[in-house]
């Protein structure tokens, strides 16, 4: 089976930052890892371990520095011009704050129609618009709301109708439910695991929330300091984790968690 | 020391708290939990005095004695900060940007002592030494900005504490925080309460981090204290259905680190969400979330107790449900 995704030996700082802190410092450091189609994948990591910048790298949001990184088999450079339209569709990303990413001026409706307008390069009909806010969950009299009408938990259920109105093979999940209750997360960690087996998606979730990775995700990867401390299968990682990294991230998340059967 | 009686919050005409009794011992620590728009950083702003100028207030808040909602604002401004401190979500937002961090403990020192000139660098510097952030020395010259999520939050505390208050009162301190990061936090305010025999009011959506924190609990729901006890006495036999429903939403971590039977298990959710203001069922506020509600849910039931002082509010109560 081909990867859907393919990091080999990928190097990535942001503009100037090498110049200031010299010539070492990179912000991500020898990253390899593959996703394969269909799988979850959890990043999990401290922050500035560089776990949301290897998302924006792997969608080609940022642009790396060094080694490769490969999309269904295809370089990322040869996604330029009219196919760097692809690489968005087929690639959505679904952020922490939904208050911050969704326009405050513009209705429900046509946030989500923005996407499709962009990168369909049409305008959506109604039906389609309305299957898919009520897809997750929401019913169609949120469409004519402005974002501060909606609840948190709305808001993330509209961001990620936003991303999946566009039909992507993989969605990104950068800490979507960080902001938000503990009774909301669980509707929205739900939604997510439900729309995956859907629509048959490949599902990365950025988190600092081993619960909620330990839950969701069959694959782990550990971010320390800009490098990979360690990654594999979600159960094996954690039951017996090689990096003593790994183990202190498991320590403090048991202490101050409660234990579910 | 601190002993809520018959506190009713009116803003606009709206019951925003109704809290019949609410406890807390000396030196014992006291998790306040729900979810948004439930009431628990209104119950906390109740007795700070913190609350707007437009609610309307009764019953009695007892702080070692003393009446605090019979205080003006000079009496009240007194007690906050002084005998009692308090640490909100977000360092960032609550620490000035433009201000050294040596400067903001100062404040807090200079506003509630005698203290002067060099006295008050020494306290900032034992201050900063207690809540165990390093070289407090050049420490205290640097910008709010220079110092890390976890160190802020550390000023803060450090600034909270300054005038020995009794009671500390802690808003999500931690909520912002990695999960490192958190624990070390966590752990400071267990040691800090221990050995100030300070009483700590913890609030929070997350029974997880409460569990690990506090040895008491109240659980809040449109403003009503629905259930109150032990912690452990809590976790393991919630007896109102609100409680048992916010432990099912809980993701925790797998028992016994069975990790592989973790994996694509859903969670329980709650039916539909807080209601706004105003916008309350009559009788248990949260029967229209309630699978377990009766006819009788329709009249606010009278409040049982049980054993170790486990208190609730329910017609049906029971067990964790379907988890």
């Amino acid at each position: 089976m081909t990867s859907l995704v393919e990091v080999t030996n990928m190097y990535f700082h942001y503009p100037r930052a090498r110049i200031i802190a010299g010539e070492a410092a990179w912000t991500l450091e020898d990253i390899s890892l593959s996703i394969q189609p269909k799988s979850t994948v959890g990043i999990v990591g401290e922050s500035g371990s560089g776990k949301s910048t290897l998302v924006r790298v792997m969608c080609g949001l940022l642009r790396h520095q060094q080694g490769n990184v490969k999309f269904n088999g295809k370089d990322l450079s040869e996604f330029e011009g009219d196919g760097a339209n692809d690489l968005r569709r087929e690639n959505q990303i679904v952020f922490q704050n939904p208050r911050r990413s969704l326009d405050p001026r513009m209705t429900i409706r046509r946030s989500l129609s923005e996407p499709i307008r962009a990168l369909h390069n049409r305008q959506p009909g109604d039906d389609e618009i309305i299957a898919t806010i009520e897809r997750v969950g929401l019913g169609r009299e949120v469409l004519s709301r402005f974002p501060h009408q909606l609840s948190g938990g709305q808001l993330q259920r509209v961001g990620i109708a936003r991303s999946l109105s566009v039909q992507p093979t993989i969605l990104y999940a950068d800490e979507p439910v960080s902001a938000l209750d503990v009774s909301v997360q669980a509707q929205v960690l739900n939604l997510l695991m439900d729309l995956r087996d859907q629509l048959g998606l490949t599902l990365v979730m950025v988190s600092h929330d081993l619960g909620v990775v330990s839950r969701m995700c069959e694959e782990i990867v550990v971010m320390r300091h800009g490098r990979i401390a360690e990654a594999g299968r979600t159960d094996s990682v954690l039951a017996r984790p090689d990096s003593n990294y790994t183990a202190s991230l498991l320590k403090a998340a048991r202490a101050a968690s409660l234990e579910r059967a | 020391m601190l002993q809520l009686r018959d506190v009713r919050v009116v803003i606009d005409g709206h019951e925003i708290i109704r809290i019949d009794e609410l406890d807390l011992a000396p030196g014992s620590r006291l998790g306040l939990v729900g979810e948004s728009g439930s009431g628990k950083t209104m119950t906390a702003k109740a007795i700070a005095g913190l609350l707007p100028d437009e609610s309307k207030v009764s019953g009695s808040v007892i702080f070692e004695g003393q009446d605090l909602l019979t205080l003006n604002d000079r009496e009240m401004s007194k007690v906050r900060g002084k005998r009692i401190g308090f640490v909100f979500q977000d360092p960032a937002r609550s620490l000035n940007p433009m201000m050294r961090i040596g400067k903001q403990v100062s404040e807090a020192i200079r506003i509630h002592s005698d203290l002067k000139g060099d006295a008050v660098t020494a306290k900032v510097i034992d201050l900063l030494h207690q809540v165990q952030l390093p070289e407090p020395e050049t420490l205290l010259r640097r910008y709010p900005h220079q110092l890390s999520g976890g160190q802020q939050q550390r000023v803060m505390i450090a600034a909270a504490i300054a005038a020995d208050p009794d009671l500390l009162i802690a808003d999500e301190p931690t909520t912002a925080l990695d999960v490192t990061v958190q624990e070390e936090i966590l752990r400071l305010l267990i040691s800090l309460s221990e050995e100030r025999k300070m009483s700590l009011m913890f609030v929070s959506h997350d029974l997880g981090v409460i569990r690990f924190v506090c040895d008491r609990v109240a659980v809040i729901y449109g403003g009503n204290i629905v259930e109150s006890g032990r912690i452990e006495d809590v976790v393991a036999h919630p007896m109102h259905r609100y409680t048992a429903a916010l432990l099912a939403a809980n993701p925790g971590m797998p028992k016994d680190d069975n990790f592989s039977a973790f994996i694509g298990k859903r969670l329980q959710t709650i039916t539909g969400s807080v209601p706004a203001v105003g916008k309350f069922p009559s009788g248990c506020r949260f029967r229209n979330r309630c699978l377990s509600a009766t006819d009788a849910c329709s009249t606010m039931p009278s409040p049982i107790t049980t054993g170790n002082d486990h208190r609730y509010l329910c017609w049906n109560p029971g067990d964790r449900g379907q988890s």
